[in-house]
C-alpha cells in the first residue's frame, strides 16, 4: 500500500517535471526541471528493486552530466525569444503526435497480456532485494565483468571518446592571456633578471 | 498500524540523530572562532555566556532576525530554494552512516553509493543561488565551486573505490567491520596515498580553506552567496559546516576504523579501551578531522583557482588511479594483515 | 501492490513528452539535448520494469549501457553546442543554414 503511495507520488512529480521541461520559457528552468525527473526516477527505479541504477543514475546524472547541461546554458547567453517563435504554431501537432504515440502504446498495453503481472514477485532472490544473499550492486557485478566485458570495455571507450572530443572540440588557445610556465620560471638565470647600475654619488653643494 | 509504527519509528531515530548533528553545526561555528583565535593568539568569542559559549546562539538569534533581502530580477523561487538545497544533502547522506556498532537509521546495501549520491547533490544549492542571485560576482562563484566540487569528486570517488576494494563491500557498516583490530588494521595505512587524496579532495569539495575561490572574499566579495541576507544566509553557513562534519565523519568511517578504538583486539589494552562506547572513538575521530579543517583555514594561503584545477585533474586523479592498481595487486597477493 | 503496467504506462508517457518535446522546440538546440534524454529515460523504465518482473538481472546491464551511452552522448552534444554558439553567436537550430544547396 505504502508501495503505491510513493509510486504515485513520485510519478506524478515525474510527469509534471517532464511537461515543464518541454514548455518552460527559460532554458536554466528546463534544465533544473530535467534534474527533477532524473531525481525522481532514480527513486522509482529504487522502488523496482534496481538499487544500483537508481543510486547510480542520480550519482551520473543529477551530479554531473546535468551540472554540464546547466554550465553551459548559464554561460551562454541566449536570446530566447527567437527559440520560442514557432512554439505556438507547432503546439496542436506536438500535442497530436504525443497523443498518438501514447495512445498507441496504451493500446499495446492494455491488450490484456499484461495487466496483472506483479513487479518482482517471487523473484526478489534474482534482484539482490532485501534480505538475499547477494545485493543487486554485486549482482550487476557478476555479470557485467563475464558475460558483458566487452560491451563493457567498449563503453569506457566511447567515454574515452566523449572526454576527448569534448575537449577537443572547446579546446582554443587564446592569445594574451598569462600563462605561468614553471619550467620557464625555474630556469631563469640571474644575468637575465638582474642589472647592476653603477652609478656616481652626485656632488653636493 | 504496524506500518505507522515503524514509520513513527524511523522519525524518531532521524530526530536523535539529527539533533545532535545540528547543536554540532552550530558549535562547529563556535569553535572554529575558537581556535582560529588561539592559532592568532586572540581570545575568541568570550562575551555571552560563559567563554562565550552562548555565541552561536547569539549569532542564530540576529540572523533570524534580520531581513531577506530580494535583489531586483532573482529568480524569486530559485533565490528562496537554494539554501534548502544546499543544506539537504549534507543531513540526508547521515541516513546510512553508522555512528557506532548497529547504530544507523538505513543500513542499505549500496550505502557507500548513496553517499557519494547525496555528496554529488550538494553542488547544486550553490549553482542555484548564483544563477538565481542575477548578480556577477554570484554567478562566477558559483561556477568556479560548481567546476571544482565537480572535478574533486572524481578523486574523492576514485580514493572511496579503493575503501570498497579492500573491504569488499559497499555497505558501510561492513566497511568498518571490515578494519576491526588496532590502529594498524584500519585502512588508512594500506591506502595511505588514497587517504590524502580524499582528504584533499574533501577540504576542496567543502569549499574550504585553502580551496575557497569560490567564496574568496578578497577578489569576488562572497561568491554565490554574496546577495543572500538574514536566515537565507545563515543557511548557506550552517551547510557549510554539515558538508565538514558528513566529510570528517566519512573520513572516520573509510580510514579511521569507524567506532573502533585504536587497541581493538589488542591483549590487555584491548578490553580497557572497548568500556568506551563505540560512538564516543568516533565523535573523537571526527573531532579530530574538523579540528584539521580549522587549522588548515588557520594555516595555509589559498590556492589560485588554475592550481586548484591542475592539483585536481594532474595530481590527485592520476595518483588513485596508480594506487588502485597497487592494491588490487595487493588484493591478488594476499599482502600484509589487511587483505 | 505494484505492477508491470504501471511502469510501463509512466515510460510511455515520458517518451511521448519527450516526443512532442521534439515537435514544441525544434528550434532550441538545447532543449532538443534534453527531450532526447527524456526518451531514454522513459526506455530506461521499460527496461527495468521488465527486468524486475521478470527476476533477470541483464535487463539492469542494459540500462546501464544505455547510461553510459546517453552521457558521451550529451557531452559530445553540448560540446557542439559550445563550439556553435562561439561560431555563429546562436543555437537555433533554424540559422544553420550555411550547408543549404
Amino acid at each position: 500500500m505504502i508501495e503505491l503511495i510513493i509510486f504515485y507520488v513520485f510519478a506524478a512529480v515525474l510527469i509534471f517535471a517532464a511537461t515543464m521541461v518541454i514548455t518552460a520559457r527559460n532554458p536554466v528552468h528546463s534544465a533544473l526541471f530535467l534534474v527533477l525527473a532524473f531525481f525522481n526516477s532514480g527513486v522509482l527505479w529504487l522502488l523496482a528493486q534496481a538499487e544500483f541504477l537508481g543510486i547510480a543514475v542520480v550519482l551520473v546524472y543529477v551530479g554531473a552530466v546535468m551540472v554540464l547541461f546547466l554550465f553551459v546554458v548559464m554561460m551562454l547567453d541566449i536570446n530566447v525569444a527567437p527559440l520560442r517563435e514557432g512554439f505556438a504554431r507547432y503546439l496542436p501537432v506536438g500535442v497530436l503526435v504525443g497523443a498518438a504515440m501514447l495512445l498507441e502504446m496504451l493500446l499495446v498495453l492494455g491488450s490484456g497480456e499484461l495487466s496483472a503481472v506483479g513487479l518482482a514477485g517471487g523473484a526478489s532472490e534474482a534482484l539482490g532485494g532485501v534480505g538475499t544473499a547477494q545485493s543487486n550492486t554485486a549482482l550487476i557485478g557478476n555479470v557485467l565483468y563475464t558475460i558483458y566485458v566487452y560491451p563493457f570495455e567498449v563503453a569506457a571507450v566511447v567515454l574515452m571518446l566523449a572526454i576527448i572530443a569534448a575537449i577537443m572540440l572547446t579546446l582554443r588557445r587564446r592569445s594574451g592571456t598569462k600563462h605561468q610556465d614553471i619550467a620557464k620560471q625555474v630556469h631563469t638565470r640571474k644575468a637575465e633578471r638582474l642589472r647592476v647600475v653603477r652609478m656616481n654619488p652626485e656632488k653636493r653643494d | 498500524m504496524a506500518e505507522i509504527l515503524e514509520l513513527v519509528w524511523i522519525l524518531a531515530k532521524i530526530v536523535v540523530l539529527l539533533v545532535p548533528l545540528l547543536i554540532a553545526v552550530a558549535y562547529m561555528t563556535y569553535a572554529e572562532r575558537k581556535v582560529i583565535g588561539w592559532i592568532q593568539l586572540r581570545r575568541g568569542p568570550n562575551r555571552v555566556g560563559a567563554y562565550g559559549l552562548l555565541q552561536p546562539f547569539a549569532d542564530a538569534l540576529k540572523l533570524m532576525l534580520k531581513e531577506i533581502v530580494l535583489p531586483l530580477n532573482a529568480n524569486r523561487g530559485l533565490f528562496v530554494i537554494a539554501p534548502m538545497l544546499s543544506i539537504m544533502p549534507a543531513l540526508a547522506a547521515w541516513a546510512v552512516l553508522p555512528v557506532g556498532q548497529g547504530l544507523v537509521i538505513a543500513d542499505v546495501n549500496a550505502g557507500l553509493l548513496y553517499v557519494l549520491a547525496m555528496a554529488s547533490l550538494g553542488v547544486y544549492g550553490v549553482i542555484v543561488a548564483g544563477w538565481a542571485s542575477n548578480s556577477k560576482y554570484a554567478l562566477l562563484g558559483a561556477l568556479r565551486a560548481g567546476a571544482q566540487v565537480v572535478s574533486y569528486e572524481i578523486a574523492m570517488g576514485f580514493a572511496l573505490v579503493g575503501v570498497l576494494m579492500a573491504s569488499g563491500s559497499l555497505n558501510i557498516s561492513e566497511i568498518v567491520e571490515a578494519q576491526a583490530g588496532p590502529i594498524w588494521n584500519w585502512f588508512w595505512l594500506p591506502l595511505l596515498p588514497l587517504f590524502i587524496v580524499y582528504w584533499i579532495s574533501g577540504v576542496a569539495e567543502t569549499n574550504r580553506l585553502p580551496f575557497d575561490v569560490a567564496e574568496g572574499e578578497s577578489e569576488i566579495v562572497a561568491g554565490f552567496h554574496v546577495e543572500y541576507s538574514g536566515m537565507a544566509f545563515a543557511v548557506f553557513f550552517l551547510a557549510e559546516y554539515a558538508n565538514m562534519i558528513l566529510i570528517s565523519g566519512l573520513a572516520a568511517i573509510m580510514f579511521l576504523g569507524g567506532w573502533y578504538s585504536p587497541f581493538h583486539g589488542l591483549p590487555v589494552l584491548g578490553p580497557i579501551f572497548d568500556l568506551v562506547p563505540g560512538m564516543i572513538w568516533f565523535c573523537l575521530k571526527v573531532a579530530f578531522f574538523l579540528f584539521c579543517y580549522i587549522w588548515f583555514r588557520g594555516t595555509f594561503p589559498r590556492y589560485r583557482y588554475d592550481q586548484i584545477m591542475r592539483l585536481g585533474w594532474k595530481v590527485l586523479i592520476p595518483v588513485t588511479v596508480v594506487w588502485l592498481v597497487v592494491e588490487s595487486v595487493f588484493i591478488l597477493t594476499g599482502f600484509g594483515p589487511w587483505f | 501492490m505494484l505492477e508491470l503496467s504501471h511502469y510501463l504506462v509512466l515510460g510511455a508517457i515520458l517518451f511521448s513528452l519527450g516526443v512532442a518535446g521534439i515537435f514544441l522546440n525544434r528550434k532550441n538546440a538545447l532543449i532538443l539535448l534534453m527531450s532526447i534524454e527524456l526518451i531514454l529515460l522513459a526506455v530506461n523504465f521499460n527496461f527495468i520494469a521488465f527486468s524486475s518482473a521478470l527476476g533477470d538481472i541483464h535487463g539492469q546491464v542494459f540500462v546501464f549501457f544505455i547510461l553510459t551511452v546517453a552521457a558521451a552522448e550529451s557531452a559530445i552534444g553540448l560540446a557542439i553546442l559550445v563550439v556553435l554558439f562561439r561560431n555563429r553567436d546562436t543555437i537555433n537550430v533554424g540559422d544553420l543554414d550555411s550547408m543549404k544547396g
